[in-house]
């Protein structure tokens, strides 16, 4: 198991630093003055110039620029803004209202999507199974944006239930409705999920015994079916975490809420370079640890999966 | 008649086996040659009612992807003021949205954009993951390690946010690029993230047939390493890539949209359902004018749901395992 841990956390090694490579090059290797970024087309100084590319180290050979960035990231110093802040004060001012959002967004799919998923697959067929199925294909075929704005226009302005944006009061009320919508798509994929694992259990030798046990079918279905149907489910949703706060971008647009997804859209439409480096720094470190627990998580709850 | 012998105690008989339907494996032809899994695939496939009405949709959309002229004499960038937000009336089903173009006009010439991004997003994606992925997993070792190293680093950065990075790169180093160019840009801004996931299921499926014992045959009788990858082992494993391929595809097109409504997929001069519905969202404000967002998201979302119609189709036709 240690030898596990060990082998992947060398693993993801080469990962952030080619990820981060990767995104660096995309952002700073392109043609245009990073400066005219700074300051519009107002004129500039020679010397001014000159120390501001030594202070966002544009003087440098890219690679050597990129080192310094990742030897800052390591510390958590992700270098000065163009606006003049610290990045990591953006980022830490950022990202707990994403990760409330997305934690929010996480236990609305997770309960709705369980419970709806093991009731339908326990009536296989039947009318709240099909009603769920058609649920879930038109949540996944309509773009998330347009649900959003719908639920939006809906309970934000004609039924006045929640305030239709959120701004900088991210209060629990405030949030539910981005959270739901957030979480919405991957409600239908845990409800699929629920329901094809749920019929796979329900037909497994160790329910038929349980059953001719005689133990009760309520109780069948709790500890015996459901418990084992939840190994794939609780892996989507470890997985999960980390995309529902890369995928916050779109719902924290229409929701005008500050976190991390709208940060990084409004750093790449300005060419704030450092920001946006880092925010996406920070998502591949979120996703690398995340894929990481999940794949420990696996092992606690299938005691036949043992990682050598 | 046989006949039936009882031992002592005996209280039921056991017919002789000439008389059991035992003797009925005798009937089959095995001069036939065995009906491979494309033609068995075939077999359920067609008997199954959403793939009919999935494919028959996606054959229209097709259509009008082609010739959308001949779906509407309207030009969708003839702008008439004068009907500015009108609702659907004679010659024209959605009605106008606010610069006076045609709604219904627009849908069909829209088509065109985000079906081809989908399609061309998807084709790529589904050749470098099944090349990347089947030599990883055949050749193992350093360049397992390698490919997958590799294409890790390309999925741990969220699609959509390497999208938009990738686009506004893109912006900078290739401005005005006309229809195809805008197109182009958002399919390979998409298909540069996408393809680990391709990867990942081709490499699984390659391991599986890698080891099974066909493939040994053919290495004994002295099949070299690359005829064994092309003719035996890729084919083999094609099925899980083929229903990834169908469902992304409809997760392509979502995408395209997203980008557009973020304002940074297709230009605004590309006629595009994701552009349409992004332009609609200021226009429906008040909750009127709701044909503007509904005709291009209903198109969207059919031809989104014929895919993932298709790819359930497709999975439970190859997969002998889903089939009750």
């Amino acid at each position: 198991m240690w030898r596990y841990i060990a082998r992947r956390l060398l693993q993801t090694i080469p990962v952030v630093l080619g990820s981060t490579l990767l995104i660096y090059a995309m952002v700073f290797l392109q043609p245009g003055d990073p400066i005219v970024a700074l300051f519009g087309e107002k004129p500039v100084s020679e010397a001014t110039r000159a120390q501001l590319m030594a202070q966002y180290n544009l003087d440098q050979p890219f690679i050597v620029q990129w080192l310094l960035f990742l030897k800052g990231a390591l510390v958590g110093d992700f270098g000065i803004a163009y606006s003049g802040q610290p990045v990591s004060e953006l980022i830490a001012r950022a990202l707990p209202v994403t990760f409330q959002l997305a934690v929010m967004a996480l236990i609305f799919e997770a309960v709705l999507g369980v419970v709806a998923g093991f009731y339908a697959g326990l009536r296989r067929g039947k009318i709240f199974d099909s009603t769920m199925l058609v649920v879930s294909l038109i949540v996944i075929a309509v773009p998330i944006f347009v649900l959003g704005f719908m639920m939006q226009l809906v309970f934000g302005i004609q039924l006045q239930w929640v305030p239709a944006t959120v701004g900088s009061n991210t209060s629990f009320t405030n949030m539910i409705l981005p959270a739901l919508v957030l979480g919405l798509v991957s409600f239908a994929y845990v409800l699929r999920l629920t329901r094809t694992s749920v019929i796979e259990n329900l037909t497994a030798d160790h329910v038929r015994t349980a059953r001719a046990h005689g133990v009760p079918d309520g109780m069948v279905n709790r500890r015996h079916v459901l418990r084992n149907s939840m190994i794939p489910v609780v892996t989507f949703l470890g997985a999960d975490l980390g995309a529902l706060m890369a995928g916050a971008v779109v719902t924290e647009g229409i929701f005008n809420i500050n976190g991390i997804g709208n940060l990084a859209y409004q750093a790449i439409l300005r060419g704030e370079n450092p920001t946006v480096v880092s925010v996406v720094t920070v998502m591949v470190i979120i996703y690398v640890v995340t894929s990481l627990l999940v794949d420990l998580l696996y092992a606690v709850l299938d005691p036949r999966i043992r990682y050598a | 008649m046989p006949e039936t012998t009882s031992l002592p105690g005996q209280t039921h008989f056991v017919a002789p086996s000439s008389e059991t339907p035992l003797q009925a494996t005798g009937m089959v032809d095995t001069s036939a040659p065995p009906e491979g899994q494309w033609k068995e695939a075939w077999k359920v496939l067609r008997r199954n009612w959403l793939f009919w009405v999935s494919a028959i949709l996606l054959l229209f959309i097709l259509v009008v992807v082609c010739f959308p002229g001949l779906f509407t004499g309207v030009d969708p960038r003839q702008s008439m003021l004068s009907k500015s937000l009108q609702g659907p009336q004679s010659g024209h089903p959605f009605g106008f949205d606010k610069q006076g173009y045609d709604v219904y006009s627009r849908v069909v010439y829209g088509a065109r954009a985000s079906v081809v991004v989908g399609l061309l997003t998807t084709v790529i994606v589904t050749v470098i993951g099944l090349f990347t992925g089947a030599v990883a997993g055949f050749f193992g070792r350093w360049v397992d390690a390698l490919v997958s190293r590799i294409a890790d680093i390309f999925f741990a950065i969220p699609l959509l946010l390497a999208a938009i990075v990738g686009l506004s790169a893109l912006n900078n180093v290739w401005p005005d690029r006309g229809y195809w160019g805008g197109v182009l840009a958002v399919v390979f801004a998409l298909a540069a993230f996408g393809w680990p996931q391709v990867t990942r299921i081709a490499r699984g499926a390659v391991l599986e047939i890698r080891g099974l014992e066909f493939v040994d045959a053919s290495r004994a009788i002295g099949a070299s390493k690359w005829r064994n990858l092309f003719s035996h082992i890729i084919p083999n494993s094609l099925a899980p890539v083929i229903v990834t391929a169908t469902v992304s595809l409809g997760v392509y097109i979502v995408a395209e949209a997203t980008l557009s409504f973020l304002g940074i997929g297709l230009p605004p001069s590309i006629v595009s359902w994701g552009n349409d519905i992004a332009a609609a969202q200021s226009q429906v404000r008040s909750g009127d004018n709701l044909h503007v967002l509904f005709a291009p998201a209903g198109a969207l979302a059919v031809t989104v749901l014929s895919f993932m119609l298709l790819g359930d189709a497709v999975r439970d036709a190859l997969d002998p395992k889903a089939r009750k």
